[in-house]
């Protein structure tokens, strides 16, 4: 007994001590920092100037803008194609869940680099309209960051909300029928309370990931600078490299976050619906015009959030003369990455799985702490864990760079300082899911062992690990797809032997090697591809797991 | 001295006491039931007992041996539970086979005692089956097999029913019976449904509020009530009101007692033409029949009479029995049927 109560004593401090060297220090030392000038001087002239100056009040209202407007339009997009999907038959509707998967593991700067190439100033379709006549603006700018925005992020809405809307008992909606509503009061007075907590979710993810997001402002906004790009811009100036600024740019961004995320849990407070599946909604066929225009609504969003996929797919097997693409097909962009760029491929492997390895053994370990032993001092950490979810990676990389360069702990440079900004980042996840796990097993069952002759610790690992296992793995693998496909924080931490698949794109893309970028993007997408395929078959296709 | 004794048991959560007080003695191979309604402290007794929380003070012993002292796992107390927590990772035969590889059983034993366990609870078609599909029943079957083919020296099931369906209960409450009766191991069963109770325990508890109100056999339980409580939760009751009508039913009766309650059971109680003289020993209450409640192999008829609305209990009612409210009848009331408590809801004894 005593032995036991040791061990988890022993966890619960380690556990206090990651979070202080790689959450607590690197944070507390960018909110520090910001209060200093360039010389070392306590001051608060670093927020003075950031609502002063109009470049940053610009980048303030920019990031609201495209927060708001990725929000709006991952709202519309994912609320349409869940409501069709759950509630009307649509033929294929697996396959458009599956582009849904597709764009969510696509990382957001893929998307904006394929809709350069369709829309943008030399684009494909714009060439192809100009044939005809039509002039269009290239996507540039705000207007283009918000479509990619909104095709990036509105599966987060549409996993969400339609697996709340298939668990609204019909009963209700039959109620209200009876009671004389039209179909469009029901919806507003029924349905969409219930899935309004759903919808907050979905919606605050999209809120948070387009304030966050800082590769497809980078590409696309021409001049449209947000918080995470000046951030990065202040941070990486060759001349005049402004930390104290980067920073307090830094704390204005996770306080944004840290609202939105208060905000959404204060509007969805009171809708706690469980659904019981007495009676499940059926679908409904539809027939004629309203038929087409479902499936057409469904196909068109599908294709156009999978879009990046399919281009970077096309393009990474286009012929090349460097960086300039011919006509016909050819491998040489693989061949390109397998002579040249290997060891980029490398890293990333090797850095995400190690990131992942750790994440499953601590967030498993913290996650039964969690789970099992419901003190103040676990709930304490249970709220700790939040405080992750709402940094921007950007911010984390800053704050890494702040904390780890100097000191008596120097990472700056290393692959440590990758790994474990991925770890932090992630851990809460896994926590979360062992935890919520561990909690739906009944605890009668590891009771019904101990009776039977089984020591605690004996029953705990005969019964509950075999039965958590699967998601834990399961759990892992989407942590995977996450780890190698980051790339904010990475790009500030990155040094050249350490460079990532998602740095080398993105530098790629920058660079102009179109081709080479496309077949890094098909690569990554693959791996990406397994990891989800192996993460369903260990726990069954549940997409909902991936937010 | 009996197989299981608890004696005093006390159990104080933060700011709540659930048991105050409690002690029972269970005999060898006896099937003793603890009944009250939800929260009176059955799971936290059996719980203590099980040794999955101990008691604040009190002490168990079991042949003999202070239970407290030993851990949960090495009690050997087998447990069916009420959510069955049959090992859905496990076919059936190694969910019942898993208590006996901590006790060392050699293979070819597990073989044939798992075997005759599961045939005990006519699963042997199903060993090989994940139990995850099963049916409620199917899997509290599995429960129960895993439980007992450890023969444990005590068997602790918590309300293992309460999920089945009517029909299955009733089913499974007799198999539950038989094989208890056939293993012979002392059975702590909880239950908050009195008609299981009264069909399989050899003996009962009453419980309520942490503390026992009667400890008998079904007969004396239902039968002879020694509390309020007890005749009012186990069966149904009428209770007399307060008054002249009253007072002047008890004066025709002879009974004098000085009671604060004064109950009889619809059973007891029959409809008697209005006007028709009652036999000696009895008395005829005149009263209106109010509302009449058919139940197919019963009927309830409320009488408003001078002593209070009164439910009787008409048994096999007959096709054309229908009673209209608003008909005058009487109710005939035996002496014999009062029972009579005290202020503090105590029985009140009516001889002589
Ligand atoms: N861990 C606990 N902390 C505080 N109070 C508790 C705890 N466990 C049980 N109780 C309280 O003790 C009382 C008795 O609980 P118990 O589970 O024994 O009731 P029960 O008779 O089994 O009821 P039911 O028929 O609903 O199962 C309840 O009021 C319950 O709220
Ligand atoms: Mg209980």
């Amino acid at each position: 007994m005593s032995r036991k109560f040791d061990f988890w004593t022993l966890v619960m401090i380690g556990t206090w001590g990651i979070l202080l060297l790689l959450l607590f220090i690197p944070v507390g030392s960018v909110l520090l920092s910001s209060f200093f000038d360039t010389s070392g001087n306590a001051t608060i002239e670093n927020y003075l100037r950031f609502f002063a100056e109009p470049r940053f009040q610009r980048a303030f209202i920019n990031t609201l803008v495209v927060g708001f407007g990725g929000l709006a339009g991952a709202l519309l997009l994912g609320s349409i194609m869940a409501f069709c999907i759950s509630r009307f038959q649509i033929k294929g509707s697996r396959f458009v869940s599956l582009l849904a998967i597709l764009a969510l593991v696509s990382p957001p700067f893929i998307g904006a680099y394929s809709w350069i190439v369709l829309f943008g100033a030399g684009g494909v379709v714009r060439a192809w309209l100009r044939d005809f006549g039509i002039m269009m603006p290239p996507i540039y700018g705000v207007g283009g960051i918000l479509v990619v925005f909104a095709l990036k992020f509105y599966p987060f809405v549409y996993l969400m909300v339609s697996g709340a809307l298939s668990n609204v008992n019909r009963s209700l909606e039959e109620a209200a029928e009876g009671l004389g509503l039209t179909p469009l009061q029901r919806t507003f007075k029924i349905s969409f309370p219930m899935v309004f907590p759903a919808l907050t979710a979905g919606g605050l993810l999209a809120l948070i990931q387009s304030i966050a997001d800082f590769g497809t402002p980078r590409l696309l906004g021409r001049g449209y600078n947000v918080l995470a790009t000046e951030a990065y811009t202040l941070y990486s100036a060759e001349v005049g490299s402004n930390m104290s600024m980067a920073t307090t740019i830094s704390v204005v961004l996770i306080a944004v976050s840290l609202v939105f995320v208060l905000l959404q849990r204060f509007m969805s407070r009171r809708n706690v619906y469980h659904g019981n599946m007495i009676n499940k909604p059926t679908k409904i066929k539809l027939k004629g015009w309203r038929n087409v225009l479902a499936h057409f609504a469904v196909y068109f969003i599908g294709l156009c959030g999978a879009m990046p996929v399919i281009i970077s797919v096309i393009y990474s097997l286009r012929r090349t003369n460097g960086p300039v693409f011919q006509d016909g097909f050819a491998l040489q962009s693989y061949e390109r990455i397998l002579f040249n760029l290997g060891d980029v491929v490398r890293n990333s492997l090797t850095f995400s799985a190690s990131a992942v390895v750790m994440i499953v053994i601590v967030g498993t370990i913290v996650g039964v702490l969690v789970a099992r032993r419901t003190t103040l001092n676990t709930s304490l950490l249970d709220g700790a864990f939040m405080i992750p979810y709402v940094m921007p990676g950007i911010v984390i990389g800053i704050a890494y760079i702040a904390a780890f360069n100097t000191g008596p702990l120097v990472l700056t440079g290393t692959a440590s300082i990758i790994v474990l900004s991925i770890f932090i980042r992630r851990l809460p996840y896994t926590v979360r899911t062992t935890s919520s796990a561990l909690r739906q097993i009944s605890p009668s069952l590891e009771e019904a062992a101990i009776s039977l002759g089984y020591s605690p610790f004996q029953a705990f690992l005969r019964i509950t690990v075999p039965l958590i296992v699967p998601g834990i793995i399961a759990g892992g693998m989407l942590s995977f797809v996450t780890a190698i496909n980051e790339l904010s924080s990475s790009l500030v931490l990155y040094v050249g032997s350490t460079i990532t698949m998602p740095v080398r794109i993105y530098l790629l893309i920058l660079d102009g090697d179109f081709g080479t970028a496309a077949a890094m993007s098909t690569i990554l997408l693959v791996l990406s591809g397994i990891a989800v395929y192996i993460a369903f078959r260990l726990m069954g296709r549940n997409e909902q797991a991936l937010l | 001295m009996a197989y299981l004794t608890v004696t005093d048991g006390v159990k104080q959560f933060t700011g709540f006491r659930a048991l105050n007080g409690v002690s029972i003695s269970v005999e060898r191979g006896e099937f003793f039931t603890l009944l009250g309604p939800s929260g009176c402290g059955k799971t936290t007794l059996l719980r203590a007992i099980a040794g999955f929380n101990d008691l604040t003070s009190g002490s168990i012993m079991l042949d003999g041996q202070d239970l407290r002292a030993i851990p949960p796992h090495k009690r050997d107390i087998g447990m069916v539970f009420q959510d069955y927590a049959v090992f859905p990772h496990l076919s059936v035969f190694d969910n019942v086979a898993f208590g006996l590889k901590p006790r060392k059983v050699p293979a070819e034993q597990i073989k044939t005692r798992v075997a005759e366990a599961l045939s005990a609870v006519h699963l042997q078609a199903l060993a090989e089956r994940l139990p995850a599909a099963m049916s409620g029943g199917q899997q509290q079957r599995i429960g129960l097999a895993r439980a007992m083919v450890i023969n444990p020296r005590l068997l602790l099931m918590d309300e293992p029913l309460s999920n089945l369906d009517a029909k299955l209960r009733i089913e499974l409450r007799e198999e539950i019976r038989d094989i208890q009766k056939r293993v012979d191991i002392a059975t702590i069963y909880v239950t908050h449904d009195q008609e299981e109770a009264l069909a399989i325990s050899d003996r009962i508890c009453v419980m309520s509020a942490g503390h026992i109100e009667q400890i008998g056999t079904p007969q004396e339980i239902y039968g002879n009530p020694q509390t309020l409580f007890v005749a009012n939760f186990v069966g149904t009751l009428n209770t007399l009101a307060d008054g002249e009508g009253r007072a002047k039913l008890l004066a025709e009766l002879g009974i004098s007692a000085n009671a604060a309650h004064w109950t009889i059971r619809p059973e007891r109680l029959s409809l008697l033409e209005a006007g028709q003289g009652a036999p000696s020993g009895a008395v005829a209450l005149a009263g209106t029949i109010s509302k009449f409640t058919y139940l197919g192999r019963e009927a309830h008829v409320l009488v408003d009479t001078p002593a209070g609305a009164l439910v009787v209990q008409v048994s096999n009612p007959a096709l054309g029995a229908v009673r209209t409210p608003g008909e005058a009848v009487s109710v005939l009331v035996e002496r014999s049927a009062l029972m009579a408590f005290d202020a503090d809801s105590k029985r009140l004894s009516l001889e002589g």
